[in-house]
């Protein structure tokens, strides 16, 4: 892949991800929601009203809307830099949570996002990196 | 003991489906169109690629024993055991996708993989 190459498809793969993410929280608050609406035990008798739930129909939606953006930023971006990028999906759930459920969010659990949001910016910056240190390369090998 | 165990059967199976997952589209060639019918094409093209339907075999696995672990384990246990899938899944990258991860990459995962222990810890 060219340097010109890699930086547009960074921007594509981010423009692709961004709704990703935010599908798979919506997604897996949904889900969760209409989970314990039911109630963990005795599930299997509850299921039918599972499955009525319109709640819990549009969560999967979501989700798989979420799996298809992910599989396609995997047909040109490299595993190791969408894997980790895809965890911001935590801590969208975290604000989230905070912000719009006004849930208390503990100390621990605001480290954890930190140590995301820190670590998804080093991905970013690694995927950056690699389109400057390519162009070097061609610049010094001294083809266009 | 059979948490471990199905823990380990959970990231290692999560792990190789995200690297056939990525084969598998990387064989499909890069989508670089939103015309829908071509769209069909190549969802058709990715439906039938064997990488592919490998990559949903494993994800199939990882979905079933993380709700079997869950019948009896915590939660609180399981997650943080399964962030380990971000470090296997970039070696599975390096060693089987043949990409290049480098130091500073490996520090930004090696973050997010202690970063979502610590929010599944509470």
């Amino acid at each position: 892949m060219t340097p010109t190459a890699r930086r547009t498809s960074l921007r594509k793969t981010i423009l692709v991800l961004v709704p990703a993410i935010f599908a798979q929280a919506a997604g897996n608050v949904l889900l969760s929601m209409t989970m314990k609406e039911i109630g963990s035990s005795h599930w299997l008798p509850l299921m039918p009203r599972a499955v009525e739930s319109s709640a819990l129909w549009f969560g999967t939606a979501l989700l798989i809307v979420s799996f298809v953006l992910f599989a396609s930023t995997l047909s040109w971006a490299d595993l190791s830099f969408v894997v980790p990028a895809v965890s911001a999906e935590v801590v969208v759930n975290v604000v989230f949570a905070n912000y719009f459920l006004q849930e208390v969010v503990s100390l621990t659990r605001w480290t954890g996002v930190l140590f995301i949001s820190v670590g998804v910016i080093l991905v970013l910056r690694s995927e950056r990196e690699k389109a400057r240190q390519e162009s070097e390369e061609i610049l010094r090998s001294g083809s266009p | 003991m059979k948490t471990s165990i199905l823990i380990a059967i959970i990231v290692l199976a999560d792990a190789a489906g995200d690297v056939f997952l990525t084969r598998g589209m990387k064989q499909v060639g890069e989508i670089s169109t939103l015309n829908p019918r071509a769209l069909l094409t190549i969802g058709g093209r990715v439906i039938s690629n064997k990488s592919f339907l490998s990559a949903i075999f494993f994800i199939a696995i990882t979905f079933f024993c993380f709700l079997i672990v869950l019948s009896w384990a915590d939660l609180s246990l399981v997650f943080p055991a399964k962030s380990l899938v971000y470090v296997l899944s970039t070696l599975g990258a390096k060693f089987f996708l043949k990409e290049t991860v480098s130091l500073q990459r490996w520090t930004g995962i090696l973050l997010v993989c202690l970063g979502v222990a610590l929010t599944s810890l509470s």
